[in-house]
């Protein structure tokens, strides 16, 4: 007898060792749960937030400043030479978009694989990925030379009766990139139409009402739309997974299917996806431990969610790290005298080597951090080691660009790059503007999927209950 | 038409309700929450949805449109040649057809979620109720749409089964 207790309560323990840190605190009722996440949507607008809305509306006065400047002097203005022709545009652009994919992952390739601890972090991943995307999208526009030509991208009948060439790596970007923003947008959306219709009956003031009515198309929370919708978005899920990864792929072919060493490598695409995830879960984190700081959303955003983005910086950062150590195996063992001279000489000793040791420090060691759990639950550590990461790949790109196109295959055409002021302005603007977006949307919309806790917490008392009545049906 | 919105406590009253009312002939019914409740398309007879197939025949169009597009412009009406390839390789177009594949699918169920549930649609007569703003909020509720004569016995039927308020939704005139 005493021995089946003893097993009994052996279970219970076994189960909470195995669930760890719970997904949600407590157990709070609907009620509760949306007036806590709507909260910042109601609440007056704080200092805090006004200053740094000021700070990020300056830098995107900037970024449009430098913008003009481009428009009305041309690329001249930045420091891309020849061989350099892809410099700040092109590092900004990958350093963007890699940015975008976490919020993809989380959003999709998680609920797909039925991660719980998605839910709370869904809505804030994919904001990121949307206004990450924008940023990505300005960079290869404005380096075209010609922006104002930018629609001669798309095939369309011209007068000109000419078409695209889509045997280009750059071909294959536009279609990826633009249909990466779509997918997004309207992922984000659709899971966003259950919210904006709680805003909208939640909403004391009449202004409210009637823009939050207008933005949720009239969702009733019908069993018709939830049946509909539940399809839609998972298929949209669905779908997104090989998106993402097919985005970044494609993004790494523009180097890839080229012939200068060090882009030259079939590794490119995994270690491109690899790196992707990893900056992005760094930006994730970057920005959401002020926020949920700021918003009181421990109880939502618990340590468990923390703390699985952190393993899932550690593991990325062992594949990128895999990813630099095959690539210098491979520049060694092909024989190749010049992938050999950039992986030994130019990227150990070169002009930039300060860059390449930054990264290696950044994207190799710091995410080691995470291996102990009492870094893992300090937030000034996690935050700090993230950002670093953010720095690390932004590195890496550099390391990929501009190291690998300064010293090719001539001596004689070897030639340094220094980014000016207006590259410089572009790059911490397009910072501000993605600030910008981010403070508009924390404001606005919800930050945490409602319907969706709700949803997760319905689950969970299940599991609760029929936890509670199983072993004494079972013995 | 009418509809009368009657609240439920939990999940399983609601659904008690929904399965009472089908057998009582209701059919015009409707359910309202603020999440997902399982099972209740059974409780209310909905069919599946059938936005997996507009997805499949808008992905199928998509890609192979975006395949044609590439073989057409680049194979036939403006051959470019690049480095002695062929004007129409297949291998370089596999990105770009997976991409608006991808494209239209997507698009197809968004705009297919709009068909099928009627978006946008800002008035309905359910937000007559002021009560019912819960519905989307912590609240279950179930609708169902009357006739003037059914108003009365379905009234009473919903108290039976244990709605904790019911009211009429009219449209505003």
């Amino acid at each position: 007898m005493s021995g089946v207790i003893r097993r009994v309560a052996v279970e219970a323990k076994d189960l909470e060792l195995l669930e760890g840190t719970p997904v949600l605190a407590g157990r709070p009722g609907d009620r509760q749960l949306t007036e806590d996440l709507f909260q910042p949507v109601w609440a007056r607008t704080r200092r805090g937030w006004l200053a740094l809305f000021g700070i990020c509306a300056a830098l995107t006065g900037v970024l449009f400043t430098a913008i003009g400047y481009t428009f009305a002097v041309g690329v001249g203005a930045w420091g891309n030479n020849i061989p350099v022709a892809w410099a700040f545009g092109i590092i900004n652009f990958v350093w963007w978009i890699g940015i975008g994919h976490a919020g993809t992952l989380i959003s999709a390739i998680l609920l797909l694989f039925q991660q719980r601890w998605r839910t709370s972090i869904n809505r804030f991943a994919e904001a990121m990925t949307l206004f990450a995307v924008m940023q990505a999208g300005l960079f290869p526009i404005l380096h075209l030379g010609r922006p104002w030509f930018a629609w001669w991208l798309f095939p369309y009948p011209s007068t000109l009766g000419i078409w695209p060439q889509f045997k280009s790596a750059l071909m294959w970007d536009v279609f990826a990139v633009s249909t990466y923003f779509t997918v997004s947008f309207l992922f984000w959306y659709v899971g966003l139409l259950p919210d904006l219709a709680a805003l909208r009956d939640a909403s004391k003031s009449r202004a409210a009402r009637i823009a939050y009515g207008i933005f949720s198309l009239g969702w009733r929370g019908s069993a018709a739309h939830w049946r509909h919708w539940r399809i839609a978005y998972l298929l949209l899920a669905g779908l997104a997974t090989p998106l993402v990864l097919s985005v970044h792929t494609i993004v790494s072919f523009d180097f890839a299917i080229s012939q200068v060493p060090g882009w030259h490598t079939t590794i490119f695409p995994p270690y491109f996806v690899a790196g992707a995830i990893f900056s992005g879960f760094a930006m994730v984190l970057s920005l959401m431990i002020p926020a949920r700081k700021a918003f009181h959303f421990e109880h939502v955003i618990t340590q468990h969610h923390i703390d699985n983005m952190t393993k899932v910086l550690l593991a990325t950062g062992l594949m990128v790290s895999y990813g630099y150590l095959c690539e210098h195996f491979m520049a060694w063992y092909s024989g190749n005298p010049y992938e050999y001279f950039v992986f030994f000489n130019t990227r150990l000793r070169g002009p930039y080597a300060p860059v390449y040791w930054l990264m290696l420090f950044c994207n190799v060691v710091v995410p080691h951090v995470f291996w102990w759990k009492k870094a893992r639950s300090n937030m000034a550590v996690v935050w700090v080691a993230a950002l670093l990461v953010n720095v690390g790949m932004w590195t890496e790109r550099f390391n990929i660009i501009v190291t690998s196109l300064h010293r090719d295959f001539l001596p004689s055409s070897w030639a340094n790059y220094k980014p000016t002021i207006v590259d410089w302005s572009i790059y911490v603007g397009t910072l501000g503007f993605f600030g910008f977006l981010f403070l508009l949307f924390l404001r606005f919309v919800p930050s945490v999927a409602a319907s969706e806790v709700k949803e997760l917490r319905r689950e969970l008392e299940h599991e609760a209950h029929a936890r509670e009545h199983a072993p004494a049906q079972g013995r | 038409m009418a509809y009368l919105l009657a609240e439920f406590k939990d999940d399983q009253a609601l659904l008690a309700a929904a399965r009472r009312l089908r057998e009582l002939g209701h059919h015009r019914l409707d359910a309202h929450s603020p999440y997902p409740v399982h099972g209740i398309d059974e409780a209310l007879g909905l069919r599946k949805s059938r936005i997996p197939l507009i997805a499949l025949v808008g992905g199928v169009a998509g890609a192979v449109g975006g395949y044609v597009m590439q073989w057409w412009m680049n194979g036939v009406d403006f051959v470019i040649n690049v480095g002695n390839r062929l004007p129409h390789s297949p291998p370089t177009n596999i990105p770009i057809t997976f991409e608006t594949g991808v494209l239209l699918a997507s698009l197809s169920i968004v705009l297919g979620l709009f068909a099928l549930c009627g978006f946008p649609r800002t008035y309905h007569p359910v937000f007559e109720v002021e009560a019912f703003r819960t519905a989307s909020v912590d609240a279950l509720w179930l609708s169902a749409e009357v006739s003037g004569a059914e108003e009365e016995p379905v009234t009473r039927e919903l108290h039976q089964l244990g709605a904790l308020q019911v009211s009429l939704a009219e449209e505003a005139r």
